[in-house]
């Protein structure tokens, strides 16, 4: 039964990725694309049937199967288990959903490229990893899911390796993940030691019933895990490799990018829910990092002239809206907006990647404009995406993102909603720096060529998506959603009659505010001198800089220290030395060695006379 | 017969050997001169077994003399090899192994 064997999910496009690895190499481009798409398809229809099937089960009903016994020790048991409850379904759904679009669009996308074969392998390869990540049962198998999502990442970013620039990208990327997993490590370890057990379940229990532990443990744990999180969903100050990402292709940027890697710290935070929950010293941390980089990075996307790095700190803007849910304690809120994200920003990616195809790998903002003309289809579902961005009613982006500020409204008050309303706000005003390159006067020389069905079809499936996403997060203004419902978890905060008109209120409010600011700024940046980028922004406030000069050059001066002096001198020195002692040594003794049976027989004799004479007197004669 | 007649036949029999081995340098003299002061030590071993009434030491005569064959046989093979490859038996012009 396909409830019993959930690892159909992941060993799917495992296969398809093995299949396209070990034989592909005299397939054709239709070949190769066939198994990698045939293998996400399939999974995705097997996604769809076990949804069915939890769907018609009782509200608990979860998939559960576990593989083998990893690894015991005594205490500590680790098995290689998948667990499929509501949770992860809306993940697997996101990842197989979006990823089999993304797929069908990457066989038109990539078509001609001389690493076609490689592209998807690696890509089926993430959706493999990606989908253990989602799927594991217990900390230690979602962290190999979260370094096997880092590795697909990596190769991809650097898919075009003969420029110096993806290969530099690629290794940022790592690098800065590094960083975050280690407190995930950390975090793992902890709550191993703390409770004797990494399993989810086990750990949920035991938070409920089982003995005491102090909260400052517990909150150190999901501080450590926060940590991890804030590396692989690019959260400040770890964003800066999400940016620069950008060098891989474009379906890559939509996958990894944008739908699902860069959400599995919120999926994780999630997944930690019990844990959070009794930790409250965290979640305003949580909340307090999630507010900075969304405000951060939508003002670092308003300076930026390249279409792809304006969605690349826009979606770390997005995430940093998820991690205000979470740190509001809406779990569901979070989960609904990385849902709607998935689908709008895998949309927009996918559709600007449309556009710089049809215009010959022109990137630049500022020389694209009146596109609605020239690429009607590409247009109309980029602005669809869009729209739902910058959360314009009733579109997905609105229904998720209004749940989110009014939770911090409740939690946090006014000056929290503020900050977060005006993050909301630059939003719109980047949405309208995106949108001006399709309205307006061309700007650039060239007819833009049309692209075909393959990359259309998927645009347009997303786009009908990014405009009824939203319809789970109905009926608004309460926290009992139709998601929140369907996920077990609270969606929104309990609002009383009084506050119910203030939320009502708050929504117009922001909802008017939004469409002023995106008329305004539309009518700005389709002028034909269109106000200038402020380096500040541009460079995202310096921040790649700051790290160049405090971690950067002090590590690379280390390393040249080391090589200059500490290798060659101390270490090469301790070792070269001991042989040059052995060497004088040796030419001592050497000298003993005499060649002459005469000497030889002498020193025997002497030696034995010698014994002898010790032997008289030590033991006491003879 | 006392005890002191055989160990200072003995003694004068093993430094005659020792003397030899010291001044003498063919090879062949030399290893005659071991087997004086191999059997030098095996009188004294019977001497002295004679006069403890035991048999230790006659014990220990047999083993020396098998050895000695031995050495005999091994020294002598070793001998015909060096004299074929070298043409000489003069071990103080034999001194290629040294440090």
């Amino acid at each position: 039964m396909l409830s019993e064997s959930i690892w159909i999910l992941p060993a799917l496009p495992a296969l398809g990725a093995l299949a396209n690895g070990l034989l592909g190499a005299r397939w054709s481009e239709k070949g190769i694309a066939a198994v990698a798409i045939g293998s996400v398809g399939l999974a995705l229809a097997a996604a769809l049937a076990l949804l069915a099937e939890m769907l018609a089960g009782p509200a608990d009903r979860a998939f559960s199967v576990t593989l083998w016994r990893w690894l015991s020790d005594g205490a500590l048991r680790i098995e290689t288990g998948f667990v499929l409850d509501r949770l992860a379904m809306v993940m697997v759904m996101v990842i197989l959903f979006v990823g089999f679009l993304i797929h069908l669009y990457s066989a038109g996308y990539m078509k001609g490229d001389t690493g076609y074969r490689r592209f998807f392998v690696c890509l089926n390869l993430f959706v493999f990893f990606m989908l253990v990540l989602v799927l594991a049962d217990n900390l230690v198998v979602t962290f190999v899911g979260w370094e096997g999502v880092g590795l697909c990442s990596y190769l991809l970013i650097g898919f075009w390796h003969e420029k110096t620039s993806a290969c530099d990208a690629g290794r940022k990327a790592f690098v800065v993940n590094r960083i975050g997993d280690y407190g995930f490590l950390l975090g793992t370890l902890l709550a191993a030691v703390t409770f004797g057990t990494v399993n989810y379940g086990d750990l949920a229990r035991l938070l409920a019933t089982g003995p005491a532990v102090s909260e400052g443990t517990v909150a150190a744990v999901a501080l450590l895990l926060f940590m991890g999180a804030m590396g692989k969903s690019a959260q400040f100050p770890l964003h800066v490799w999400l940016p620069d990402a950008m060098e891989g292709p474009t379906p890559v940027s939509a996958l990894i990018h944008a739908a699902t890697m860069v959400n599995a710290g919120v999926y994780l935070m999630c997944r930690m829910a019990p844990l959070l929950e009794r930790a409250p010293a965290v979640l305003p941390v949580i909340a307090a990092v999630g507010l900075v980089t969304a405000l951060y990075a939508s003002l670092s996307a308003l300076g930026q002239r390249d279409i792809k790095r304006v969605l690349a700190y826009s979606t770390v803007s997005q995430i940093g809206y998820m991690f205000v849910a979470l740190g509001c304690g809406l779990w569901a809120a979070g989960m609904f907006h990385l849902l709607t994200h998935g689908i709008f920003k895998g949309l927009l990616f996918l559709a600007a990647g449309a556009v710089i195809h049809a215009l010959d790998g022109e990137q630049d903002l500022s020389r694209m404009g009146g596109l609605l003309k020239d690429l009607p289809a590409v247009s109309v579902t980029f602005i669809a995406g869009l729209m739902a961005l910058a959360g314009i009613f009733p579109l997905s982006g609105f229904v998720s993102k209004d749940a989110i500020l009014w939770g911090g409204f409740e939690r946090y008050g006014l000056f929290f909603w503020l900050a977060a309303f005006g993050g909301a706000l630059v939003t719109a005003l980047y949405s309208a720096k995106l949108l001006s390159a399709f309205l307006g006067a061309r700007r650039s020389g060239g007819r833009p060529h049309r692209p075909g069905p393959v990359i259309t079809a998927p645009l347009a499936v997303l786009a009908v998506f990014a405009l009824l996403a939203g319809i789970p997060g109905l009926p608004l203004f309460t926290a009992d959603t139709f998601f929140s419902r369907f996920l077990g978890m609270p969606g929104a905060a309990p609002a009383t009659a009084a506050s119910h008109t203030l939320e009502v209120a708050l929504t117009v409010l922001q909802t008017l505010a939004v469409l002023a600011a995106l008329a305004g700024a539309i009518r700005l940046f389709t002028r034909a001198r269109r106000p200038a980028d402020p380096a500040v922004l541009a460079s995202g406030f310096g921040i790649d800089l700051l790290n160049d000069r405090l971690f950067v050059r002090p590590l690379k001066a280390c390393a040249r220290l080391c090589a200059a002096v500490i290798d060659p001198r101390l270490i090469d020195g301790a070792v070269n030395g001991l042989g040059s002692l052995s060497m004088a040594l040796g030419r001592l003794a050497a000298g003993l060695q005499t060649g002459e049976l005469r000497h030889y027989a002498v020193s025997l004799m002497a030696g034995a006379f010698a014994l002898l004479v010790l032997t008289v007197f030590f033991a006491g004669g003879l | 017969m006392s005890l002191e007649h055989v160990v200072g036949l003995g003694i004068v029999l093993f430094a005659i050997g020792a003397a030899g081995f010291f001044v003498r340098s063919n090879a062949l003299v030399l290893l005659l001169c071991v087997e004086l002061m191999l059997n030098a030590v095996n009188l004294i071993l019977a001497g002295f077994s004679r006069y403890l009434h035991g048999t230790d030491g006659q014990v220990f005569v047999f083993m020396i003399m098998t050895v000695a064959a031995a050495e005999a046989a091994v020294g002598l093979a070793i001998l015909v090899a060096l004299c074929r490859l070298l043409g000489t038996l003069d071990m103080s012009r034999i001194n290629i192994l040294k440090g």
